[in-house]
């Protein structure tokens, strides 16, 4: 591990990842020169005395060996792995509210692109969990990464539902990455990590305390391309990770549930404050985030040639057969026929009366 | 001289004593049964006059004379067969007629003497206790459902040559067993093994509509499941049995008794001691799902369901008669069938599932639905079950395609039907205490004045229940109803007395609104 690895880890033991004042001398000094003032090997800037108890107590060498243990690595900003959508947070408030770094555990893929964030009620009713599942399911199936945050209720349902199509799905904690919290979703963070992520901006064994929920709302709602809450009441937890996804310039959305339940008090009131888009499906969220410049098409193949070639090849108004494009473009037949599926699953081409259409350009 | 032997009569499930006379007096040979026989019952003089010539006795070459008091009832069975051929034996001192005394008969006689077994044996003998008899002689084969009776000593004949031996102090020959009644084809229930072996944890998804069958099964409250063919309705209502716990023996006495009226009652485990479970098909007829017959009025599908589960799958296809004909039994618990000549009384207190389609094609109430049907269509066909049968369902559920999530098992392990069981009987367990000393044992049976009465609920549940009666969401009957699902709420809980929480679950029980998370840990393993 290099220098400004170690440092930012240092930071990151040393006190909680949105103190105030630890943003304000790093902005002053320098990571590096706090980092070594927490470790006492200078007097320049003055440090809290905690701080320093903080990484005596735990230095930088025992907690590697600790998460080299727990299967954890520490990912900084600009690092293979980094989610570079986490950058989004350093210009949010005046010092930044960027991690540190972040503990990373699981088998996922190098990075984090094309996420969603899917978040709600822990005590939520049967409802929401039926929709939080299929909604994960359905994310997961257009080639969706999705977010939660491992707690009992929606975000469990969420993640469960990304599995169980063999869809990938990051949970963001607020306790180390080694640690089974809630106890009841061991089996469950295993069954993450093994195709997904663990993350977590706590060194490896931190508890859950109270406060860490509210500043891990503002990673999960970073890492999605927007943030989708299923159930909350009006007081919900699931609401602060909805203003973070508004503060970052994320698609805010929230799904409606029936007027007299209370557990749909929250995303109701959200919608009437213009603070969420009002979401029913898979199919919504995509149209949301597409307007963001995330496109769903394309998700899971990537457009040959031949579809391009096809998709030249037809005209909008008069329609052509199979038959004519496998002569015009000299294809065989059976190119022309996956072609044209490919083209038709995307919506850019259409079987009409007399043979096939264009409906619209390619995307990208 | 005369003979006399005591049998009964059975009106339902209401037995009668009889006594059978027969006078034997000089004149031209020949037999005539008085006392409003039917042709069953006037068969018998054939029947017995072979049996007891088959059985080594002569047949008196006189005029005989039998009589069937009271001579206003009428009767019909062939069970009157021992009787009347004990009354002519004892006519004719072949048997000793004081040995007869106290002694209650009831058997058909097969041509060379064999005793066959008759049905409805268990409320015979039921009412030949109550009538002051000591004893009662049944074929061989029903001896164990006999013996179900407390109180009244029970003895088996195979043949008429045998009890003859008996009466007279002879060693009884040894004839060979008698088979039973013919199994019916097509059991109604089983005697529950039919569904034995089924889990609620076998039913993907559909977390609320378990829960919906849990609360059911603790407080005995109806139950009424919308939804698309195939989503798993029928699967759901087969496994609500399975939650019920044993019948109490006087209820298991009850319930034998019926099957026994209509010859359902297997002859080797003669007390049912699991609830009953009925499905009749859409297709039957009134008399099947009431009760009927021309002479014998047989129980039907809602009797043979007492103190179990009815369930009409398709429920708007069932006719609409046997529909209606739900309202009696929904309210009293019982089954009146009047005929001009007689009115029999079934006990009917069954717990009501029905199952529908949201529309004709059935297509509606799902996303993406593809359903085409016009909004009167689907108006009148929910309108099948009529307004007074629909306001005494407690819960409604709407039922929609499992996801792919829930399909695939990952969302949550459901509890199985075993752990369940236990706390259906946990809650049952708090209701039988609570109604200790009074005529009622479920939350669903108690009158809803006496409800509010004697156990008052939460103050913040009141204020809450008082609430919606204000503001026009509930009628006071159907406020009664909810305040019954309460209890059967916080029954589940543990909760001493149902807290606004279980009275909100109870009203998202009841308009079909989902259910909290206190609701959902029940189920969720």
């Amino acid at each position: 591990m290099n220098r400004r690895d170690a440092d930012l880890l240092t930071l990151s033991i040393a006190a909680e990842p949105l103190d105030a004042p630890m943003r304000e001398l790093v902005r002053l000094h320098g990571a590096d020169a706090v980092a070594a003032a927490c470790r006492g090997e200078s007097g320049t800037p003055e440090v809290p005395t905690a701080w320093r108890d903080r990484v005596d107590l735990s230095p930088v060498d025992a907690v590697l060996e600790a998460a080299a243990a727990a299967g954890a690595r520490w990912v900084t900003a600009g690092r293979a792995g980094w989610p570079v959508a986490l950058d989004d947070l350093a210009s949010v408030d005046d010092p930044g509210l960027a991690p540190w770094g972040l503990w990373v555990r699981g088998e996922g893929p190098a990075e984090v692109t094309r996420a969603v964030s899917v978040v709600g009620a822990r005590a939520c009713t049967t409802y929401g969990a039926e929709i939080a599942g299929d909604l994960g399911a359905d994310l997961a199936d257009r080639g969706w990464t999705v977010v939660s945050g491992a707690a009992f209720g929606i975000d469990g349902c969420a993640h469960r539902g990304a599995l169980a199509v063999a869809g990938r799905t990051v949970a963001v904690l607020a306790c180390g990455v080694d640690v089974a919290y809630p106890q009841a979703h061991a089996n469950l963070l295993d069954r993450i990590a093994e195709t997904g992520w663990i993350v977590s901006e706590h060194p490896p064994g931190a508890a859950p305390l109270r406060h860490r929920f509210l500043t891990r709302n503002r990673i999960i709602a970073a890492l999605g391309a927007g943030t989708v809450v299923v159930e909350a009441a009006p007081r919900s937890g699931s609401l602060n990770t909805l203003r973070w996804a508004d503060r970052l310039g994320r698609a805010s959305m929230a799904v409606p549930g029936p007027v007299l339940s209370q557990q749909s008090g929250g995303t109701h009131l959200a919608v009437r404050r213009g603070e969420a888009v009002l979401v029913a499906s898979a199919d919504d969220v995509a149209e949301e985030l597409d307007g963001l410049g995330w496109s769903d098409h394309g998700a899971s193949e990537a457009l040959t040639d031949e579809a391009r070639r096809i998709h030249e090849a037809l005209a909008r108004e008069q329609g052509l057969g199979i038959g004519d494009l496998t002569s015009v473009l000299e294809l065989p037949v059976r190119s022309v026929r996956a072609g044209l599926a490919m083209l038709e699953r995307r919506g850019c081409a259409r079987r009409g009366s007399d043979g096939w259409v264009v409906l619209r350009g390619l995307p990208g | 001289m005369s003979g006399r032997a005591a049998s009964v009569t059975l009106d339902g499930l209401v037995g009668r004593p009889i006594e059978v006379e027969a006078d034997i007096v000089g004149g031209l040979p020949g037999t005539v049964i008085v006392g409003l026989p039917d042709a069953t019952v006037n068969e018998a003089r054939d029947r017995c006059k072979s049996a007891v010539m088959n059985s080594g006795v002569p047949w008196p070459d006189q005029r005989i004379t039998v009589n069937l008091a009271p001579s206003t009832l009428p009767k019909t069975g062939s069970h009157y067969d021992l009787p009347i051929a004990m009354a002519i034996l004892a006519a004719q001192r072949a048997v000793p007629p004081e040995a007869l005394r106290g002694t209650a008969f009831v058997g058909e006689l097969a041509l060379d003497g064999r005793l066959r077994a008759v049905p409805g044996v268990l409320p015979a003998t039921l009412a030949a206790a109550e009538a002051g008899c000591t004893h009662v002689v049944v074929p061989e084969v029903n001896v164990p459902e006999a013996e179900l009776v407390e109180g009244i000593a029970v003895t088996g004949v195979r043949s008429l040559r045998q009890l003859v031996a008996m009466m007279t102090g002879d060693e009884p020959p040894d004839d060979p067993p008698v088979p039973p009644l013919d199994p019916p084809s097509t059991q109604p229930w089983g005697a529950g093994e039919r569904l034995s072996g089924l889990d609620l944890a076998d039913v993907a998804g559909h977390e609320d509509v378990r829960l919906a069958v849990l609360v059911a099964a603790v407080g005995g409250h109806h139950l009424s499941m919308v939804g698309p063919p195939g989503v798993g309705k029928t699967m759901l209502a087969q496994r609500l049995p399975g939650l019920l716990p044993d019948l109490e023996r006087s209820d298991a006495i009850e319930v034998s008794a019926v099957h026994s009226v209509a010859g359902l009652l297997p002859a080797d485990v003669p007390l049912l001691v699991r609830p009953p479970f009925l499905d009749p098909h859409h297709t039957a007829s009134a008399a099947a799902i009431v009760g009927g017959g021309s002479r014998f009025v047989r129980p039907g599908a809602m009797s043979l369901a007492h103190r179990g589960v009815l369930f009409l799958d398709e429920a708007p296809e069932f006719a609409i008669n046997v529909l209606e004909a739900l309202r009696q039994p929904l309210e009293s618990g019982r089954i009146v069938v009047a005929r001009a000549a007689r009115t029999v009384v079934y006990p009917a207190r069954f717990q009501l599932v029905l199952a529908a389609n949201p529309c004709p094609c059935g297509q509606g109430a799902t996303r993406g639905s593809t359903c085409r049907c016009s909004p009167a269509m689907r108006r009148r066909y929910g309108e099948k079950i009529s307004g007074p049968i629909r306001d005494r369902i407690d819960i409604r559920r709407t039922l929609t395609t499992p996801t792919r999530p829930e399909l695939a098992e990952t969302l949550a392990t459901g509890r199985g039907s075993h752990d369940l069981a236990g706390l259906v009987l946990a809650a049952r367990e708090r209701q039988r205490r609570r109604f200790d000393g009074t005529p009622w044992r479920l939350n669903a049976d108690v009158p809803g004045t006496e409800l509010r009465r004697s156990w008052p609920v939460a103050e913040d549940a009141r204020l809450l229940l008082d609430r919606q009666l204000h503001a026009d969401k509930l009628n006071p009957r159907s406020a009664d109803r909810v305040l019954r699902l309460a209890w059967s709420v916080a029954d589940l809980h543990q909760h001493d007395r149902p807290i606004a929480d279980d009275v909100r679950t109870a009203l998202s029980l009841r308009s079909d609104l989902p259910l909290d998370a206190a609701m959902r840990a029940l189920v969720v393993a």
